[in-house]
């Protein structure tokens, strides 16, 4: 046995024991180290880049390492065996998706201004804002010597008199504690309750004197990230606010991969420990410690997430989705509670999933199309997701399609060596000099923050400023020379934007030409989806009057660059709307409002799905696209 | 009433491209109809034919091709000897040997003997890498300089060594640059697009869109062309109105068809003839798809297909 030591730039280290001839990086998932290794670990994407402080790992070297920074120690974890006891450096940008969990600060107006401006909206087209959970005031009559009725059926028949209706659940959780409760409080009680129109259900009961807390969680569950806000379920206000990196990540970057790693043997269970046990109960214990309640109080969740991702959350099998004809077990399930999968809150509380409406149509998109309204107008608008899966939805109040194309998860950071998701130490925004190359950027996180990597925002304006600037081609290589670019030795071009002494890790942060082929690859399949679509419909462009844009990219696009870029249709941009985390709020509006949720019930049927796939010219329109700003230059007449 | 017929010509037309000089030179493209189509409007340039050698000489080629080089002692004889051959409008030099990952020749070995070439010959020439984009990119380059004057067509830049060869060839030697992709009209549009951004006269390209012998993933070569040609013509797109050349012997010699021998292969009958039969299929399919030039090896094929030329013209 060999002793890993791994060390962290802003943590402590972590020991353990690993056999000789052991996968650095499978020591590290085996002792929950975070090392980012998005094409699963076999060498391909240079992502897993550690340095090595102390005794001797057998690594080869690869086209990702340089001479110099293998001479420093640099090493990709997942070709490194152990053969002695060693130390190594884990960078922050190869543990940045794991990033620490992150609570929002609520008191920034801008953190809450979309669910405002939501439940406005949402009131707008008529929809009530409104759940059927509800606090009653119950008040039962001691028992007595001669009033023995038991607390249960004294309880249910107070609740009847109080409701009217002569159907009353009470559930296991709610039996246990009630002796104490009632004498406690001299049988009068509030009680959170649950009113449909067959029946009553009792969530809990609590002394009258307390003011009950009736919580609800809505959550996004992404590929690469997850976020979630705690509501209070009465009055519709956001309590907190927090995000994190999806744990399943380690399994591979993409849902194909994490399919493929789902149906090895235990594999369900993996998956569903990582988004479940890692992800998902540690951030609601932190969102529940900020909001200052009992995980016990939240009675419902809203959960919006792709196909893959509430197939692997629910352990279902998710192999099918993978598989042709592509069916997944579920469009829509309304018999799921947390205590079936382990969630941590109340455990009665039912979960509502955003329903599918295809193997790569999730729910994400259909509260998505919910938020940006589309449904309700009668001109025509696009809504585009940008995740690691592309989205777009296109249609008006009378009809709406969808589609979906793999982007890869560049727009998160992945697949980009300095790439990374939109939170701190993320570059969001650049500028370049046009004759110096100097840059200017500003970096997400408080005044100071150092440059760690590049967020999706980020690497659009970073392409659409080398491009401007002349320095690649439309093909993304780099043609011009300056001090801020690099050749290494098999001849791959970069651009350094902060060198390591500007940067805040220990490595430069720059953007190779490998990763810009990544994005423009990514951004050809967004574009030569949308223009695939609008074509099998018969539309054109021009019949477009809004373009909204969802995904966690960054605060906000620069939409000109993006079109610059030939990521979106060259139309004005007044026409985009960039509308944040849509599948956070579309969940939201579900958990909140349940005349909402009956609405994206209604708009996921009332969605066709066009499988790209199955469309002779996307192919073509893809190859196309795969150019600055597009090899039909005729499509973007605003760019000289 | 008369059937009247309508002309199927088009506004747009290909670019012409001279190659070469003096009394022999060519020019390829400059037609405004579909392949052929010389009942719409007259095309001005009949596609042009030529022959192929290479630095190995006669080592690597088919015994029935090497009956017609006999007496030739070095590739400089072997030019003269093609040159001589019927229906020869140009003259293909492919170095093959450069190639890092076969006989490795020197680029200065190959350069002296294009140069012994451009001594021998005045015909148009047409100078071919060794497929080895990093290896092209110094081997053609100094073959621009090498026939510097001659107008020669440099087949070719490819989209991992378009700048070194375009700026070679394109900017700094005045030669024709060839244009390679690998059967996408998208790739071969963004190639003409990253030539003419660097400087090289569009006016001076000749694509390349990839090739394969009849019968061999044709089918996407074959589309590539009619869709560049339906482009560059009906939607008049400039940077597709390059002329077409069509390097088929390297390509038809290669298959089974023309490799397996009559004693493996009784039931298929004379060698020779199959070769032949797979040249001349191919270059006759390639000419009708649009292409503007095609590059062949037997002196059958050549006499074949330039005849067939000259009755569809």
């Amino acid at each position: 046995m060999h002793k890993v030591t791994f060390k962290f730039e802003n943590s402590e280290d972590v020991t353990v024991f690993a056999a000789f001839g052991e996968s650095l990086l499978e020591v590290a998932r085996k002792t929950n180290v975070a090392i980012d290794a998005p094409c699963g670990g076999n060498g391909a994407c240079g992502k897993c880049k550690v340095k090595l402080m102390g005794g001797t790992l057998d690594s080869k070297k690869t086209s990702h390492i340089s001479d110099e920074e293998y001479a420093a120690g640099w090493r990709l974890a997942c070709i490194s065996k152990i053969i002695d006891d060693v130390e190594v450096l884990v960078p922050d940008i190869a543990s940045a998706y794991k990033s620490r969990m992150k609570m929002a600060d609520l008191s920034s107006a801008e953190e809450v201004k979309i669910f405002e401006e939501l439940k406005e909206q949402i009131a707008e087209v008529g929809i009530e804002l409104k759940n059927n959970l509800e606090v009653i005031d119950v008040t039962m009559s001691a028992p007595t010597l001669d009033d023995t009725m038991p607390d249960n059926e004294r309880f249910s028949w107070a609740v009847e008199e109080v409701t009217g209706m002569d159907k009353i659940r009470v559930p296991y959780s709610v039996i246990k504690k009630m002796a104490h409760v009632f004498r406690a409080s001299d049988f009068h009680v509030k009680a959170v309750i649950r009113k449909t129109g067959k029946d009553v259900f009792v969530y809990d009961v609590l002394p009258a004197s307390e003011e009950p807390v009736v919580a609800g969680i809505a959550i996004d569950i992404g590929t690469t990230s997850v976020s979630a806000i705690i509501i209070d379920m009465l009055n519709g206000a956001v309590l907190a606010k927090g995000s994190a990196g999806n744990g399943q990540i380690r399994y591979g970057a993409d849902v194909i991969n994490r399919i493929i790693e789902s149906g090895k043997p235990g594999g369900r269970e993996k998956l569903q420990d990582a988004i479940i046990k890692e992800t998902l109960n540690p951030l609601i214990l932190n969102m529940c410690a900020s909001a200052k309640i009992k995980p016990a109080q939240v009675y419902r969740l809203a959960i919006g997430a792709n196909t893959t991702m509430n197939h692997l959350l629910m352990g279902v099998d998710a192999d099918p989705v993978r598989m042709e004809p592509y069916i997944p077990t579920f469009f829509k399930t309304n018999s799921l509670f947390a205590s079936d999968i382990g969630l941590k809150v109340n455990p009665d509380a039912h979960i509502i999933l955003a329903p599918n409406i295809g193997s790569y149509v999730g729910g994400d998109i259909t509260a998505g199309a919910f938020v940006s309204m589309i449904w309700n107008k009668p001109e025509f608008s696009i809504f585009i997701d940008l995740g690691t899966n592309g989205e777009i939805v296109f249609g008006n109040s009378d009809f709406m399609m969808s589609c979906a194309c793999s982007a890869g998860p560049a727009f998160e950071g992945g697949d980009i060596s300095c790439g990374m998701r939109a939170t701190d130490g993320a570059i969001e925004a650049i500028k370049l000099d046009k004759e110096t190359l100097e840059p200017t950027y500003s970096v997400i996180g408080d005044p100071g923050t150092k440059p760690v990597g590049l967020c999706g925002s980020g690497i659009i304006d970073m392409i659409a400023e080398l491009f401007r600037c002349g320095v690649i081609n439309p093909k993304g290589q780099i043609i011009r020379e300056g001090r801020r670019i690099r050749r290494d030795e098999f001849g791959m071009g970069s651009y350094i934007i902060a060198f390591e002494e500007e940067a805040g890790s220990v490595k430069d942060v720059e953007l190779t030409e490998a990763d810009i082929d990544s994005f423009i690859r990514a951004k050809g399949a967004i574009f030569s989806a949308i223009r695939t679509m609008l074509s099998y419909c018969d539309f054109d462009i021009s019949m477009i009057e809004n373009v909204y844009v969802a995904g966690g990219i960054g605060s906000g696009i620069n939409m000109g660059n993006a079109i610059e870029i030939g990521m979106f249709p060259d139309i004005p941009v007044e026409m985009y709307h960039y509308l944040g985390n849509t599948s956070l709020a579309g969940a939201y509006a579900m958990l909140y409002s349940t005349e909402a949720e009956r609405k994206v019930y209604e708009i996921a049927q009332n969605m066709t799905y066009i499988e790209l796939s199955n469309v002779p010219t996307y192919m073509d329109e893809f190859v196309a696209a795969c150019f600055v700003p597009h090899t039909d230059k005729s499509l973007f007449p605003s760019i000289q | 009433m008369a059937f009247t017929a309508k002309s199927g010509k088009f506004s747009a037309s290909i670019n012409s491209v001279e190659v070469g000089c003096g009394d022999k030179k060519i020019v390829l493209g400059g037609e405004n109809v579909l392949p052929f189509y010389t009942f719409d409007a007259p095309v001005e340039n009949a596609p042009k034919v030529g022959v192929e050698i290479t630095d190995s000489g006669l080592e690597n080629e088919p015994e029935c091709v090497k009956k017609y080089y006999e007496g030739c002692e070095t590739v400089a004889d072997m030019a003269k000897r093609a040159a001589s051959f019927e229906g020869v409008d140009f003259l293909s030099f492919r170095m093959d040997g450069g190639d890092p990952n076969g006989a490795n020749k020197s680029t200065e070995e190959l350069i002296a003997m294009l140069k012994e070439i451009v001594a021998a010959v005045d015909l148009p020439l047409v100078v071919c890498g060794c497929k080895h984009a990093e290896k092209d990119a110094e081997l053609l380059a100094k073959a621009a300089e090498a026939v510097d004057g001659k107008n020669a067509l440099i087949l070719a830049a490819k989209e991992e060594n378009y700048k070194q060869v375009g700026a070679a060839a394109g900017l700094a030697y005045k030669q024709v640059v060839g244009a390679e992709s690998a059967v996408d009209i998208n790739l071969a549009k963004q190639l003409n697009v990253l030539l003419t951004q660097l400087g090289v006269d569009g006016k001076s390209i000749v694509m390349n869109v990839g090739s394969a012998a009849a019968g061999y993933g044709f089918e996407y070569a074959v589309s590539t062309m009619d869709r560049v040609k339906a482009a560059a013509l009906a939607q008049g797109d400039v940077t597709l109105q390059m002329p077409i050349i069509t390097p088929v012997a390297s390509e038809a010699w290669g298959v089974k068809e023309a490799m397996a021998s009559e004693a493996d292969m009784p039931e298929w009958g004379d060698q020779e003839e199959r070769g032949i039969d797979m040249e001349v299929e191919t270059a006759a399919a390639v000419l009708a798809s649009g292409s503007d030039a095609v590059i062949l090896k037997h002196p059958v094929s050549i006499k074949t297909i330039s005849t067939m030329i000259k009755e569809l013209m």
